[in-house]
């Protein structure tokens, strides 16, 4: 046998730190491979089946995007950007399409807002679809889990008529969108869509929202409170779920929204419970917001900017400056920073993801004295997106 | 708060749900309904016009700019100088591709395109990877495919550089790579001797 200490000596000599654990307590290594964490991990010191602590462990799906974005021509990077947020792929294409325009000093057609806003739209409510499915699975309510895939699957349908892609759009690109509206039977078929998803949420609610299990294992679990949540920088349906009415679509609105009519979910608990219905309702909200749009209609006009610079797209230039956009995402309040030196690449493209705030050290406190069958069910209520964490 | 509209707060009943003994029961009625599930491969899928899957190229008019190329994010793009044919044209990697089509908007004449073709899948040989680094061929070679699979069957390599694209049905095209790059392959010849 060999002793602890000479363990310990071992790991240290080999560049490894092995943690002494008394006798009451273990270490849990809790992902990247389980389903719940999402190629994130989380080391837990556990007693028993209480957590002690908890230390994040992210950088599993780091691959340098912001500095990666240095090397690319401008409308390349679309391409690249959007795989920081896998659920909503359309928003880094938008902060970063937005943030450019202004670069430019474009005027975006009217036409090219109304399709980014459905698109957004849209994303939101598919992602929310996808975060029903998680939800259903960690709390073990699969037929609920399944539904939601099911549904979602009727909105790729969509995305891939509208953008030609199913998952990674690539769609909305400075000055715009790449391709028009297929035709009106795709308004046609989006409306139906819309309806039908409505029409399913009360089934959501009875099995998921509305089930007596889901309330005894969400109720008081991961409690954040309004300060706390404010000085971590928490956004998001996080934040509304402590009592804060904070929406950027509403504090700096952005497209379509100021003309548009919806409420914002404010609840005070702040627990995965709260976090849980805030999401609940904002999906249907979404739902609200597409009809209002399909019911004004896509006005008339250019999808994109008529700009002679736009030929030679790989020697397009961006006027020297910088500019900040930023979206409400399902996640949170989702920012890019693009700073241009006047070349054909950007200088630097920094992007403020939503989950750092909530994922790291908002995630670590409260998993504090949480039971194990817990810890996937806060990190769901929480909704990490782990690649924009890591990026 | 600081700027922008006046926040509509929804009324906290309407968020809030009452927990239910009886209501998950409900979804037993969907035993009795027909699944949304699609059994592959036995039934076919259903793929937009539009999806973005392999790309086409018209040799006739592609002048060999090299714009896709500078546009490509994966850099998946090589151009290929070919026997018989004025300018180089471009060989299209899948291992690289992201299926972005920036290529395909920024070609000046158009001579790029895609199909809705996007099956990347193989049987696990060896020589079946090597069908997925290509020059892409004409639209209407590629576009009779229509189980969205890749077109090509064998890619045959010859002696002194020919290389003979075997299709799927049989069909054949043969042809001599000189040389990759943007130069000629007998001007960078010509400066490797000046320069020995």
């Amino acid at each position: 046998m060999v002793s602890q200490s000479e363990l310990v000596k071992e790991a240290r000599e080999n560049g490894m730190e092995l943690l002494p654990l008394d006798k009451d307590t273990y270490e849990l290594f809790f992902g990247p491979q389980h389903m719940a964490t999402e190629n994130f991990s989380i080391i837990l010191k556990m007693d028993g089946h209480r957590v002690v602590k908890a230390i994040a462990n992210p950088g599993f799906l780091h691959r340098g995007f912001e500095k990666l974005a240095e090397f690319r021509p401008w409308y390349t990077n679309i391409a690249l950007l959007l795989r920081i947020c896998v659920p909503e792929p359309d928003v880094p294409e938008a902060i970063y399409s937005m943030a450019v325009d202004e670069l430019m000093g474009w005027e975006v057609p009217e036409r090219a807002q109304w399709i980014r806003t459905v698109v957004l739209e849209m994303a939101r409510v598919s992602s929310y679809l996808f975060w029903t499915m998680g939800l259903g699975f960690k709390l073990g309510v699969y037929t609920a889990g399944q539904w939601a895939a099911a549904y979602r699957e009727r909105l790729m349908a969509l995305f891939e008529e509208l953008t030609g892609a199913r998952v990674y759009h690539i769609y909305t690109i400075p000055g715009g969108v790449r391709r028009d509206i297929p035709s009106d039977k795709w308004l046609r078929q989006l409306k139906d869509t819309v309806e039908y998803i409505k029409d399913k949420l009360k089934d959501f609610d009875n099995v998921l929202f509305e089930n007596y299990i889901t309330h005894r294992r969400m109720e008081g679990i991961g409690v954040m409170d309004k300060k706390f949540a404010l000085d971590e920088g928490v956004t998001g349906p996080n934040l509304r779920a402590t009592g804060v009415a904070a929406d950027v679509r509403k504090l700096d609105p952005y497209l379509f929204y100021p003309e548009l009519d919806f409420e914002i979910p404010v609840l005070k608990e702040g627990d995965a419970l709260a976090r849980a219905l805030v999401r609940r309702f904002e999906l249907e909200q979404d739902l609200y917001i597409l009809e209002q749009l399909l019911e004004m209609g896509p006005p008339s006009g250019a999808y994109k900017v008529q700009d002679p610079r736009l030929k030679a797209l790989p020697r397009f230039k961006v006027p020297a400056g910088e500019a900040y956009a930023h979206v409400e995402a399902t996640m949170g309040d989702f920012g890019a920073y693009v700073v241009s030196d006047g070349g054909s690449k950007p200088y630097r493209v920094q992007i403020r993801g939503p989950s750092i705030a909530h994922g790291i050290r908002v995630l670590e406190q409260l998993l504090v004295g949480a039971r194990i069958a817990d810890v996937p069910v806060i990190l769901m209520s929480l909704g990490n997106c782990p690649p924009d964490i890591d990026r | 708060m600081i700027m922008g509209m006046k926040i509509k707060v929804a009324p906290e009943e309407e968020v809030k749900k009452r927990p239910s003994f009886i209501k998950p029961w409900m979804s037993l009625k969907y035993l009795f309904k027909k699944p949304v599930t699609i059994k592959i491969p036995y039934e076919p899928t259903q793929i937009a016009e539009n999806y973005r899957g392999f790309h086409t190229l018209n040799w006739k008019t592609c002048i060999g700019c090299n714009m896709c190329g500078q546009i490509c994010p994966a850099r998946a793009i090589e151009m290929t100088w070919i026997e018989g044919e004025k300018r180089p044209h471009p060989k299209v990697d899948y291992g690289r591709c992201t299926f972005c089509q920036f290529c395909v908007d920024v070609c000046p004449t158009n001579a790029l395109g895609f199909v809705s073709n996007y099956m990347l899948t193989t049987v696990w040989k060896d020589e079946e990877l090597e069908l997925f680094d290509w020059v892409p061929l004409p639209e209407e070679k590629v576009k009779k495919f229509t189980d969205y699979r890749h077109p090509l069957a064998k890619i045959e390599k010859l002696e002194d550089g020919k290389v003979r694209y075997v299709l799927r049905d049989g069909e054949t095209v043969e042809f001599k790579i000189l040389g990759y790059g943007l130069k000629p392959p007998k001007l960078q010849q010509k400066k490797e001797e000046k320069k020995a």
